[in-house]
């Protein structure tokens, strides 16, 4: 044999020796199995990695560490510097700590058992799933139109467009300028494709941004994302709209009364309706304020006030308060002209509205008269 | 006190009787009546002042005219009063065949106004009382002026104190009716079931009207 065949067959069996199968070694120790929790992890997160290795072959093998390296999935720890013997037909699980560093992708960690006495290593490259992916959110039900102090339903739907189950996902209103019933929804695992609804009642009190933030787990990583709704102040298309009409002002002793009918010309009822004659005009008996009651939509309603003003004022605000089905209060007015109309005498009356100094001189008059009467029949 | 106005207002049988001796005599009833109308000219002064603020600058003269006009009717009114009761007393009592001249019937009915002086006075206090407190809005039309009086018939009418000034106004009518029975007694020659009907059947549906147009009111 030629010298140069013989390094030739001497490099290929020292090539052979290097890159031969872990099961070359104590040739029959394999990995059966690996998996990670969660099974796909997000940038930063921290999981489990889990493999199992068992002994096939008829004989002990001698293991002396275990250990896992690789770029972008990177093992917090080794557990394993000293394994020991792994019986025939025997197998045992490796379980690392890894975090996710690198971007997305499918990172290849490899899996590393060193055997003792110069028999080599396994090597086992493991596949791990990194997606950034969040839970989506949307709002899928809201008002028109938002009004202060005015109690409106929000409806989230939270989607999981990732791979992998989301746990613990809950939603949380947060922000300022509002309450919020209630404070957080909780809807709990996700399947992927999976998606889940949370319905709040919020009542805002100056026009803000209500963010609602969905929190989900990912394994043992909490994440967020967040969804802002902007709530400005509108006008609701559908609420109560009483109209003031067929306004009749007539002067009375002491002041004005109004006689009109107010309608309700809005989509939804105005309850608690309450009339009454606002500033510059006062107030005063018998119908300081009338109370009309519920109004439902396209009915109407009759309704009188009275009222006296000072000096030259030739129009007052006719001011109608209602509340809508949540108890939010609402306020409109009208202005009506007294114009020439006006007449009205000032208040003459004592205790309670009637004249009593004239009410004394009538009794007197009267006593007066009929003892005359009767003195003047007695002295004939 | 015999012939005095107290007597006539107290005891005004006496009073008639007495003058039943006497001429008749229409200068003291024309006095009372023209007390009277003078104390309707000086109620109209209230409503005249209202009137005056509600016409333009330019046209002050004419509410002067229109303010002299009514103080002038309100005074004859007094005259005018007197007379028409005279003369309706006179023709009832007819009806009950009475005897007497008109001028005696003018004379006695004349008396019997006193009251009214009373109920004039009064009636005058109600009546700034009523309109002191007006408050007169800007007008710059002839329909506003329209509308504002109006209005102010409405509040004049609905008052209660125009509504009490009715009430003692009545009172002193049934006075005076009181007068006016023992007036015809004697100006007449009437019993005094015949006197008091007399009196009573025109007074009466006078007062039956004021007191449906009251009712009306109230």
């Amino acid at each position: 044999m030629k010298p140069l065949n013989v390094l030739i067959i001497s490099l290929l069996c020292a090539a052979i020796a290097f890159t031969a199968p872990a099961s070359a070694g104590p040739a029959d120790i394999t990995v059966v199995s690996s998996s990670l929790d969660p099974p796909v992890l997000m940038k930063g997160d921290t999981g489990t990695l889990t493999v199992v290795v068992q002994n096939t072959g008829a004989e002990t093998v001698a293991i002396r560490s275990a250990r896992l390296y690789g770029s972008g999935v990177v093992p917090l720890n080794e557990p394993y510097p000293s394994v020991g013997e792994l019986g025939a037909g025997n197998s045992k699980t490796f379980t690392f700590t890894v975090r996710a560093d690198g971007g997305e992708g499918t990172f290849y960690p490899t899996f590393v058992l060193d055997f003792r006495d110069g028999a080599g290593n396994l090597r086992y490259p493991v596949p791990v799933q990194v997606e950034n992916t969040p839970l989506s959110a949307s709002v899928i039900q809201k008002p028109d139109a938002f009004a202060e102090s005015r109690t409106a339903d929000i409806t989230v739907r939270v989607g999981n467009p990732r791979p992998n189950a989301a746990s613990g996902v809950q939603v949380v209103p947060q922000g300022s300028g509002f309450t919020v019933t209630p404070t957080g929804g909780f809807i709990g695992s996700l399947a992927p494709d999976a998606s889940g609804t949370v319905t709040f009642n919020l009542t805002p009190t100056a026009e803000t941004d209500v963010t609602f933030q969905v929190v989900w787990r990912n394994g043992i990583n909490t994440h967020t994302a967040d969804l802002v709704l902007p709530v400005a102040f509108g006008e609701d298309k559908k609420q109560a709209d009483p109209v003031i009409t067929n306004v009749e002002v007539t002067p009375i002793a002491g002041g004005y009364r109004i006689v009109g009918d107010v309608m309700n010309a809005g989509l939804e009822s105005a309850r608690s309706v309450v009339i009454s004659p606002g500033s510059p005009a006062t107030p005063i008996d018998p119908f300081r304020v009338y109370v009309v009651g519920t109004l439902d939509p396209d009915d109407i309603s009759s309704f009188e006030v009275t009222f006296k003003v000072n000096g030259t004022v030739t129009e007052i605000p006719v001011v109608v308060e209602y509340r809508d089905d949540d108890g939010n209060r609402y306020t409109a007015s009208m202005p009506v002209g007294l114009g020439g109309t006006a007449a009205p005498l000032e208040e003459q009356q004592e205790d309670g509205g009637f004249p009593i100094v004239g009410l004394l001189v009538l009794v007197l008059v009267a006593l007066g008269v009929a003892g005359a009467i009767y003195y003047s029949w007695k002295r004939t | 006190m015999d012939t005095g106005f107290l007597r006539v207002l107290l005891d005004p049988g006496r009073f008639f009787e007495a003058r039943m001796q006497e001429k008749p005599s229409l200068k003291i009833p024309a006095l009372i009546a023209l007390v009277i109308g003078l104390i309707g000219a000086v109620s109209t002064v209230p409503m005249a002042d209202i009137t005056m603020a509600m016409l333009p600058a330019d046209m002050q003269g004419l509410g002067v005219i229109m303010m002299v006009i009514s103080a002038g009717v309100a005074f004859v009114g007094g005259l005018l009063a007197w007379v028409i009761c005279g003369f309706v007393l006179y023709l009832v009592s007819m009806i009950f065949k009475g005897q007497g001249d008109l001028e005696r019937t003018m004379e006695f009915t004349g008396y019997g106004l006193i009251p009214q002086i009373f109920g004039g006075i009064i009636g005058t206090y109600f009546s700034y009382q009523l309109l002191s407190g007006l408050n007169i809005p800007p007008m710059t039309n002839p329909e506003q002026m329209v509308e504002f009086s109006e209005n102010l018939v409405t509040i004049l009418t609905t008052d209660p104190l125009a509504q009490i000034a009715g009430l003692v106004s009545i009172l002193f009518i049934i006075w005076s009716a009181n007068i006016w029975i023992f007036g015809m007694k004697y100006a007449r020659n009437l019993s005094t079931r015949d006197a008091v009907l007399t009196v009573g059947i025109p007074v009466g549906l006078y007062i039956l009207s004021r007191l449906i147009t009251l009712a009306g009111w109230l």
